[in-house]
This record gives C-alpha cells, sequence and structure tokens, in this order.
C-alpha cells in the first residue's frame, strides 16, 4: 500500500493556511475541503518506470484535489489481478477504482459504475474509439468502465531485421518503414508469405517463436489469424458457426505452420516466446514491445536487429491482435465521484502521452487520434522500433480480440480455455483431421453456451 | 512409545474404575473439561471450514450467474463434459503415481539414513530435506525455468550427451511426467522424516529377536519394520494424497494445464472454469467432485489405524 | 532396492565373516542410493544457487554453460535487501508463521489431551472429522472465505493469513498430538490425579514434557506448512506492505512477461533459510526424543 501522505490533518492544515484557496478542487465530495479518501489496485506495469509514472500521475492528482490516495500495483502474473476482482466482488469491499483485464467487465458488469458521462466527453473530445473497447465494457448499452491507456496492448508481430531479411528474404524495416507510407511490398504481408518465411527461418534454425499453448499470447495471434482467414467458431448471436470452409482452411494452414515451428509451443506461455527472441534462436514472435525491452538490457545485440510491424493479411483482411484493459469503479465504493475524476483525468491526452513515453511505447490509448505519440517514433535503437506498434492508417489493419464478436460471456471461455489453440495442438499434435477437431470444438462450445 | 509415532487413536479415557473421590469427581467434570479444551479446534472447524464448505456446496448448485438454485445441474453438466473426464483422469494419475513415487523414495530414504552411523546423519538428512523447506511456490518456478524451451539448463546437459531437446513440458507424456516429477521431488523428504522418526521409534530388541529367529533382511522387513510402520504409511499416504488431489501450483505454473488440457488437475481446472472464465459455481462443483470419494477411503483408512491402535495397546 | 534397504538393517555389530561383508556392502549400497537422491533433490536448488549469482545479462545469454557462473555477482541477494519490499515481506512471513505455530499448537494440544484422554460423547468422530477437513481443498474455500474475511474488515490484511492457516495446520498437528499422548502409559495420569493435580496441571506437567518430541515435529510441520502457504496470500493479499514471501516474491520479481530470474532465485534460497534452520536445530532434538521413547519401548 502506498499513500500520498495526505491525511486528513494535513489537509485541515493546507486549507486552514489557505493554500486551498490556489488550486480549484475538482472533486468535491459533501462540499468539504477534502475530497476524501480513494484506494486504487492499478495494473502492475511491466515496466517499473510504468508504476513510477502513473504513481506520480496519481499522486499529483491526489494532492491537487486533496485526495488521499493508497495505490496499489496488482500484477497480472499467476493471475493475481482476477483473483483480487473476484474477491473483491465477494467481499463487496476493497479497492475503489480497480484494472479490469479483457473479459472481466462483463462478468462484474452488474458491480461496476456506469461510465457513460465519461465516456461521452472523452469520445467528444477524442473522436473515434477502438470498436473491441465497446464490445468489452458496454453492457446493455451502458460503458461500464473506461478503455485503460496502462497495460492495453497490441500483440504485432517482432521480427528480426537481419534473420528474415538473411533466411526469409524479407526486408521487413524497408516493407514497414518508420513513416507514413507502406511500401508496395507490404500488400503481399500475408499468411502464405508468413508460411514461407517461417519455413526459411526454421531450416536455418532460427524457427518463428509463436506460442500455442493456452495463454493470452498464443490465444492473441490465432485469433487475429483465425478471423483474417475469416473462420468464426461462434458468431455474434451465439450460434456455433464452427464447421465452415474457412475454419478447415486455418487449421490446415496452422498445420503446415506448426511443422516450421519448435516443438513444445503447445505449452508456451506468455514469456517463453519473450525468451526465444531475447536468446537470439528466433527470428519472430507476436508480442508488445516488452520482449524488445529487456533484450535492450540483457542481450542488445539482439535488441538492435529488432522492428515491429503488423501481423500478416488473410483473405478476410489485416487483424492487430490487440489485448486491452479498462479502468472501473465498484459500485459499492464509497468515493466514486473521486474514483471517475480520476479516471476521466487518465484518459486525458497528455496523461496519456506521459504513460506511453514511461513504458518505451507498450501502452495503447484507445483512441484513434491517440496513436501519433512522439515516443514511438524515436524509440530505439534502433530508432523507430515500435513506430508500427500502434495501428496506423498505412497498416489497413484493425485492432482485434480473439473470439469476437461471439457474445462476451460465451468469447471469455474460449478466450481463456484457448479453444482455437486447442484445435490447431489436436490437428498437429494428436494428428486428427481437422473435421473431428471441429466436431471436438462443436462439443466444447455447446458447453460454454450454458447459462 | 512401541506403536508408530502417529499411530493417532481414540485412547479410551481412564479404563480404571474411579478409584478415589478424585477420580470420581474428575470422570464427572471429564466431559465438560473435554469440551472445553476441543473448543478452539471446534470454532475453527466450523468457522472456518464447515461453514465456508457448506456455503460452497450452495455455490455449486447456483447458475452461472449466481441468481438461480439449480440443484445439481452443474454436476450433471459436468459429467456430460469429455474434457472434465480427462480432467478426473488426469487427477487420478498424477496423485496416485505422485504419492506413490513419494512414499517409495521416501521408504528408501529413511531406511538409508537410519543405517548410517548417527555422526554422518545429520549432514546427509540435511541435503536430504532442502527441497521441502523451500516454499513449493517458488521452487516450481525454478524448474519451470530448468523445463524453459530455450534456456533449459537439463537440455543443455542432454546436448552435452548428444541428445535432442526435451520437449519438458510441450508433449503430453513429457508434461505429465515433469509436474509428477517435480511434485515427488518436493514431497519426498516429507515422507522421510516421518517414517525416519516411525524408524527410529522401533525397538531394537525386535530386530534382535528376529536375527535370533534367524530371519533374513527381506523378512525383518516384512515381519518387524512394516507391520510397526503401519500405521504412519498410512497417515503419511492419506494425508499426503489429499494434499497432492487438491494440488494447484506446480501444474498452474509448469503448465497451466496444456498441452491440450492433459496435465490438468482438479484445482487448476477449478480456477480455469471459476476464476478465469467466470462460472464460479462450475469452479465449486469441479473442486467438490473429489469429496465423496476421498472421504470414503480417508475414513476407511482412519479406521483401520484407529483399531490396530487399539489392539496394540 | 530389498538388497540395500533390508540389509542395511542389521543392528549390533556381529563378529562374522559373511555378516561384516554383507553390512560393507549394504554401506556402500546405502551411500549410493543416497549419493543418487541427494543429485536428484539438490539439482534444482544448485541450479537456483548459481542463476542466483548472475547478472541478468549473463542468464541471457545462452553461449554460456547455465551450470555454473562465469563472473559470480552478489548483486540479486544485495539489491533484495536494499531495495523494494523483500524485507517487509520476510517479516511478514515470520509474523506470520510464528503466530500461526503458536495459535496452533495452543489449539491442537488441548484438542489433543482432550481427545487422547477423554472419552466424550462424538469425541471419536471429532478426531476423524478433524482430520477429514483437509479434504476440502483451499481452491474450494477461498472464495467462500472472501466474505468472511471481507465481513471480518480483514481483507488484504496481514492478520488475516493468521486466522486462517490454523486450518492448514492443526489437524495434522491434532493427529500427531493424539498419537503421542496416547503413547504416554495410564498409570502417569493416574499417579497425578492421586496427587490432586487437575487437568490443565496435568496437561502441563506431564503430557508435554513427555510429549515433547511429538510436538516438535508439530511445531516443525506447522512452520513449514504455513512458511509455504501460497494460495491464500495470492488470494487475500494485494498490498506489498501486507505480503509474505511466498507471494511477495511472485508479485514484486516478475512483471507481466519479464522474470528477474536472478533477484527471484535469490529471493527463494534466502526464503528457504528460516525452515532450513527450524529443522537443522530442532530435527536432531526431535530425533533422540524419538529414540530415548523407543528405547524405553
Amino acid at each position: 500500500m502506498e499513500g500520498n501522505g495526505i491525511s486528513r490533518r494535513t489537509v485541515l492544515r493546507a486549507s486552514a493556511l489557505g493554500a486551498a484557496a490556489s488550486t480549484l478542487p475538482l472533486v468535491n465530495v459533501h462540499g468539504q475541503s477534502s475530497g476524501g479518501k480513494l484506494a486504487l489496485g492499478l495494473w502492475d506495469h511491466w515496466v517499473p518506470a510504468g508504476n513510477d509514472a502513473m504513481r506520480k500521475l496519481v499522486m499529483d492528482w491526489g494532492q491537487k484535489n486533496r485526495v488521499e490516495i493508497q495505490l496499489d500495483f496488482i500484477t497480472s502474473v499467476g493471475n493475481k489481478n482476477l483473483l483480487t476482482i473476484a474477491a473483491e466482488s465477494q467481499a463487496k469491499q476493497g479497492h475503489d477504482v480497480l484494472s479490469f483485464p479483457t473479459w472481466e467487465v462483463h462478468s462484474k458488469a452488474d458491480l461496476l459504475e456506469p461510465m457513460d458521462d465519461i465516456m461521452g466527453r472523452l469520445s467528444e473530445k477524442y473522436g473515434a474509439l477502438n470498436p473491441i473497447t465497446e464490445y468489452l465494457a458496454k453492457v446493455e448499452g451502458k460503458w461500464r468502465a473506461v478503455p485503460a491507456i496502462s497495460g492495453s496492448q497490441n500483440k504485432p508481430a517482432l521480427g528480426r531485421i537481419d534473420l528474415l531479411k538473411q533466411h526469409a528474404g524479407i526486408d521487413i524495416q524497408a516493407m514497414y518503414p518508420a513513416s507514413a507510407t507502406a511500401s508496395p511490398e507490404a500488400a503481399n504481408w500475408n499468411w502464405d508469405t508468413f508460411l514461407k518465411a517461417a519455413e526459411g527461418t526454421h531450416k536455418a534454425g532460427v524457427p518463428f517463436g509463436l506460442a500455442v499453448g493456452q495463454f493470452t499470447d498464443a490465444t492473441d495471434w490465432i485469433g487475429s489469424m483465425f478471423r483474417s482467414f475469416g473462420a468464426e467458431l461462434v458468431n455474434s448471436k451465439g450460434d456455433i458457426t464452427a464447421k465452415s470452409d474457412n475454419v478447415r482452411k486455418v487449421l490446415e494452414y496452422a498445420k503446415q505452420l506448426c511443422a516450421f515451428l519448435p516443438g513444445d509451443v503447445f505449452s508456451w506461455d506468455d514469456a517463453s516466446n519473450n525468451r526465444a527472441l531475447i536468446s537470439g534462436k528466433s527470428a519472430l514472435i507476436f508480442n508488445p514491445p516488452s520482449a524488445w525491452s529487456v533484450a535492450k538490457r540483457d542481450a542488445p545485440q539482439v535488441a538492435e536487429h529488432c522492428w515491429t510491424f503488423p501481423a500478416p493479411a488473410g483473405s478476410q483482411g489485416r487483424y492487430t491482435p490487440y489485448l486491452p484493459y479498462f479502468w472501473g469503479v465498484w459500485s459499492f465504493s464509497r468515493n466514486k465521484g473521486a474514483g471517475k475524476a480520476l479516471i476521466e483525468y487518465l484518459s486525458q491526452r497528455e496523461q496519456a502521452e506521459t504513460m506511453v513515453a514511461a513504458s518505451n511505447g507498450y501502452d495503447i490509448p484507445p483512441f484513434t487520434s491517440m496513436t501519433d505519440f512522439k515516443t514511438w517514433e524515436t524509440e530505439g535503437p534502433p530508432a523507430g522500433v515500435v513506430f508500427n506498434y500502434p495501428v496506423k492508417p498505412q497498416h489497413n489493419a484493425q485492432q482485434f480480440i480473439a473470439c469476437y464478436p461471439a457474445p462476451p460471456e460465451i468469447a471469455v471461455q474460449m478466450y481463456n480455455q484457448g479453444i482455437q489453440a486447442k484445435m490447431i495442438a489436436r490437428v498437429v499434435q494428436n494428428n486428427e483431421a481437422p473435421d473431428r477437431a471441429i466436431a471436438w470444438a462443436e462439443r466444447e462450445l455447446e458447453g460454454f453456451k450454458r447459462g | 512409545m512401541s506403536q508408530g509415532t502417529l499411530s493417532a487413536s481414540i485412547a479410551p479415557g481412564s479404563t480404571a474404575p474411579p478409584r478415589n473421590s478424585a477420580m470420581r469427581r474428575l470422570s464427572r467434570r471429564n466431559s465438560t473439561v473435554a469440551f472445553l479444551l476441543t473448543l478452539p479446534l471446534i470454532l475453527l472447524i466450523l468457522g472456518l471450514v464447515v461453514y465456508p464448505f457448506l456455503y460452497a456446496i450452495y455455490l455449486s448448485m447456483l447458475n452461472k450467474r449466481m441468481t438461480r438454485f439449480v440443484g445439481w445441474e452443474n454436476f450433471t453438466f459436468l459429467f456430460g463434459r469429455e474434457t472434465f473426464w480427462n480432467v478426473v483422469f488426469q487427477s487420478v494419475l498424477f496423485a496416485v503415481s505422485a504419492v506413490l513415487l513419494k512414499a517409495l523414495i521416501g521408504f528408501i530414504l529413511a531406511h538409508v539414513l537410519h543405517a548410517l552411523p548417527s555422526k554422518g546423519q545429520r549432514k546427509w538428512r540435511g541435503m536430504l530435506l532442502v527441497p521441502w523447506v523451500i516454499p513449493p511456490a517458488i521452487s516450481t518456478l525454478a524448474w519451470w525455468w530448468l523445463f524453459d524451451p530455450s534456456y533449459s539448463a537439463f537440455n543443455w546437459a542432454l546436448a552435452g550427451i548428444g541428445v535432442d531437446p526435451v520437449p519438458w513440458l510441450g508433449a503430453t507424456g513429457w508434461a505429465r511426467f515433469s509436474v509428477i516429477l517435480v511434485n515427488v521431488w518436493y514431497g519426498s523428504p516429507f515422507f522421510m522424516i516421518m517414517y525416519l522418526a516411525a524408524l527410529k521409534s522401533v525397538p531394537d530388541q525386535l530386530y534382535e529377536a528376529a536375527a535370533i529367529d534367524g530371519a533374513t533382511g527381506w523378512q525383518k522387513l516384512r515381519f518387524v519394520t512394516f507391520p510397526m510402520m503401519r500405521n504412519i504409511i498410512s497417515i503419511t499416504v492419506l494425508f499426503s494424497l489429499i494434499v497432492t488431489f487438491a494440488n494447484f501450483d506446480i501444474v498452474r505454473i509448469l503448465t497451466n494445464g496444456g498441452p491440450q488440457d492433459s496435465t490438468h488437475v482438479f484445482a487448476t481446472y477449478a480456477f480455469q472454469v471459476g476464476i478465469q472464465s467466470g462460472d464460479i459455481p462450475l469452479g465449486a462443483t469441479v473442486s467438490l467432485f473429489m469429496f465423496p470419494l476421498l472421504a470414503v477411503f480417508a475414513i476407511l483408512t482412519l479406521r483401520g489405524v484407529n483399531k490396530r491402535t487399539k489392539e496394540m495397546t | 532396492m530389498s538388497s540395500t534397504t533390508a540389509a542395511s538393517f542389521t543392528p549390533a555389530e556381529t563378529r562374522h565373516g559373511s555378516l561384516k561383508r554383507e553390512r560393507r556392502w549394504a554401506m556402500i549400497g546405502a551411500y549410493v542410493a543416497l549419493a543418487v537422491f541427494v543429485i536428484f533433490f539438490m539439482t534444482p536448488p544448485f541450479h537456483m544457487l548459481m542463476t542466483s549469482l548472475k547478472s541478468s545479462g549473463e542468464i541471457a545469454d545462452l553461449s554460456g554453460n547455465p551450470w555454473i557462473v562465469s563472473a559470480p555477482t552478489l548483486q540479486n541477494y544485495w539489491e533484495l535487501l536494499t531495495q523494494g519490499n523483500y524485507l517487509i515481506h520476510f517479516k511478514n512471513s515470520i509474523i506470520v508463521t510464528v503466530s500461526t505455530v503458536l495459535i496452533s499448537m495452543v489449539i491442537s494440544t488441548l484438542a489433543a489431551f482432550a481427545l487422547a484422554r477423554m472419552k466424550f460423547w462424538g469425541s471419536a468422530t471429532l478426531a476423524t472429522g478433524v482430520f477429514l477437513t483437509y479434504l476440502v481443498p483451499e481452491t474450494l474455500l477461498f472464495i467462500p472465505m472472501f466474505q468472511i474475511i471481507g465481513g471480518l474488515g480483514l481483507y488484504n490484511n496481514l492478520w488475516a493469513m493468521v486466522l486462517i492457516f490454523p486450518t492448514l495446520t492443526v489437524p495434522f498437528c491434532t493427529w500427531i498430538m493424539i498419537g503421542y499422548f496416547a503413547s504416554i502409559p495410564k498409570e502417569l495420569d493416574e499417579a497425578a490425579l492421586i496427587d490432586g493435580a487437575g487437568h490443565l496441571q496435568m496437561l502441563w506437567k506431564i503430557f508435554i514434557p513427555v510429549a515433547l518430541p511429538g510436538i516438535l515435529a508439530a511445531m516443525i510441520f506447522a512452520f513449514t506448512v504455513s512458511w509455504a502457504a501460497f494460495i491464500y496470500p495470492i488470494a487475500f493479499l494485494v498490498s506489498s506492505d501486507q505480503m509474505v514471501l511466498t507471494v511477495g516474491i511472485v508479485s514484486d520479481l516478475i512483471r507481466a512477461d519479464t522474470f528477474q530470474w536472478g533477484k527471484i532465485m535469490a529471493g527463494a534460497l534466502m526464503a528457504a533459510l528460516p525452515p532450513l534452520l527450524v529443522y537443522a536445530f530442532l530435527m536432531d532434538y526431535y530425533i533422540a526424543g524419538l529414540t530415548a521413547g523407543a528405547t524405553k519401548g
């Protein structure tokens, strides 16, 4: 627990000294000079500097608004954040504001304060919002949480410039340069090209490091691949649509692709692919810039050859894996006003820019108008390594969450149980025919539909 | 002290008839005092085990959103899922093989240590206890690092003798082997100390008598050691079996149930269903599944232990 | 197996040549078996030690031998002890564990005494029932527990652990002690009763001293279990200053997909020290006590 050291007494002393008059409180609960106490449980950022920047933003806001802040950073390791959410929703106490990962807003919707007012003001100010956030946080027409900047991430391809040039004949830096234009070759950056590159690098002993397990890194890129093949397991009405040519196609494709991946990708977790890249054993992974950033510290000779660029396209388009976090206020919070005011403050462009800069460009704000921050251009070496990390117009891509557009209560199970990855594992590891894997998935999905 | 150290028994109270007024007074007050002495235990168990347990049973009979009572529906639903039956199979495989191996290794080590001169014993004992004293949630991380696809120090060593890298956690067979291996590594020292303590309490006279009768080493083991240690073996195996069935951290950290759910045990599957996928009632149902089976096994074992203790006293 | 273990029983010195030879072979077999298992048991801790002495650059570097350290550094240990909350977690673990051990010992000694010596209505059921509480897994209990702990206002509070951990330790401790108490000859209590001692005096003056090895065994068990507990702390402790070691290491030294391996290993090894010390000091006494009891037989 961290505090900003504002106790009621110091607040009173401050106001007695007349200091209170100099700043206009944004929050004024019960008409007192103190904005009360606010307990925050925010996502524990992977960059220590990310936590520091967030702490500073929050504490400064607390000072200015006379709100006593208690700040906890809750890690997503071991799903600690999910446990915390479950605990607080059962205990009906804990923090006022929490960071909610992807699917949790839907499942806890009836315990969360509506955020329509904030979302209305924000979208008036900053324009178009990524539709995936709406799918995840708007429940029965009401926003139940605000898409967070801190922690929200894309998972585009993160490749080795040298290895891909040498073993696959692709110059990723030329294909997606750090500028507002994409080269003509970018049009050919599709799953077929990807397969050939996978084969080339596999032969050279530096295979692609694509996880096919049940952790989010695996689920996210596989989800985008399914989508770009038009392979949909459950439609938005909740009907099972797994038996389709597109699903068969994507499974057959995945089988070819897996032949060129390391044998144990089926148990890889979110860190295995990072390690494959950092160790120099892999030419490409799908990941936010964390892998690059650790490499910069531990293996600089690897980091300087890294480049972020969009995922390949399929017949149905190009989809960049996206994993957002949300900020929500519990309905049992005793200081909802302050909580909402803080969330609105953190969602502003200036704060977003601070967080993006502090996190080496890791955080992805939900508004398209906020994809032009300097950090993404300047971060390096190599300079521009994360230029193409946020989705840019020239990518012709959309951000995507795996299992969309299935109704979220079904999708959350598909997502967390990695059903698409398991279908691939069945086809590859058990050598099942795609139709058998589909039949298996249909039975599983039938179970997920349980109300 | 001739029976196993853990020869838990409900020893009959003072069986001798009260001989004086103190004894009579005592037996009148007996049950009140006994009740008061066990009260903290009863409160602890009622408040922090029985009540939440009953509540969990109630939870398991609610629908997914926890708004409606559905009775046995969650159970019938689970019984229709093939993934669930895989979890049952894997849990049994994991727990039974891990407990057997732990019991066997603990037995061997206890005997070997017991036979050592007492001076050297301490040092060996200290080293053999190390796995048991490192918190398992963290030592499992260390194992995981040893199994890591890119950095596996095992595979590095294997490469040194020309063996291909092993997908420790990537292929069903190896992944099952690995989770059991880590559990055995962590749990064997517990069996070792329990058995060692029991061995020390077997009176030497019994072995001397057996030696005079011309018993071979095997016969001594079979007819002296084993019967003397039966209670402690039963209790340790029972305890370990229950705890291993409920194991969470090892599988969670090493494989998270993969590949293809082939290493899921009840606890990790319940966590995935209940906490990660937002279906707490179904998660509770998964956790409850083993209760009746283990309860029958436990009651039979404990009754056996009690019976043997009574025969011995 | 049978040859080594069984033969190792040969008790007193025997002067016959064949037996002597058999004994020598048994000892060799015993040491071979020991060596094999020591290697198996010590491999991961050894690798942890090596990793804890490496810089993160050396850990990430694949060209070196992972089993040895080329440029040893104590930086990981130093940083753990000087920065961050490791020492707070350590202190918390000690507070929680010591409190849990004390509470467990009080509860289970009292209960074991009553269950071993006084027959009362339901005593047999209670003794069995106590052990059966282990059948209810932590992963099932923590969800209802959220409400209980929340209702007591102990959510995200260190002392919630002191309240909950006895459920993990007390049943087994009670069973160990019932066993010990039951083995104390009844003549002793009768003598005490004739001297006019009350129940508590009897427990304090006779049972506890005589059954001390059993109490130590139970204490060691309670210490290990509460020191290593993981699920409840990770479910109930959120603020870093309330965390115990197990959850503190996992949540402070791993950031999303970035593991600070050197520090994790250093933290784990230091976390293993207190239980190791407890074992080192108490085991001798414990085993000595047992042996003494056994010779009385």
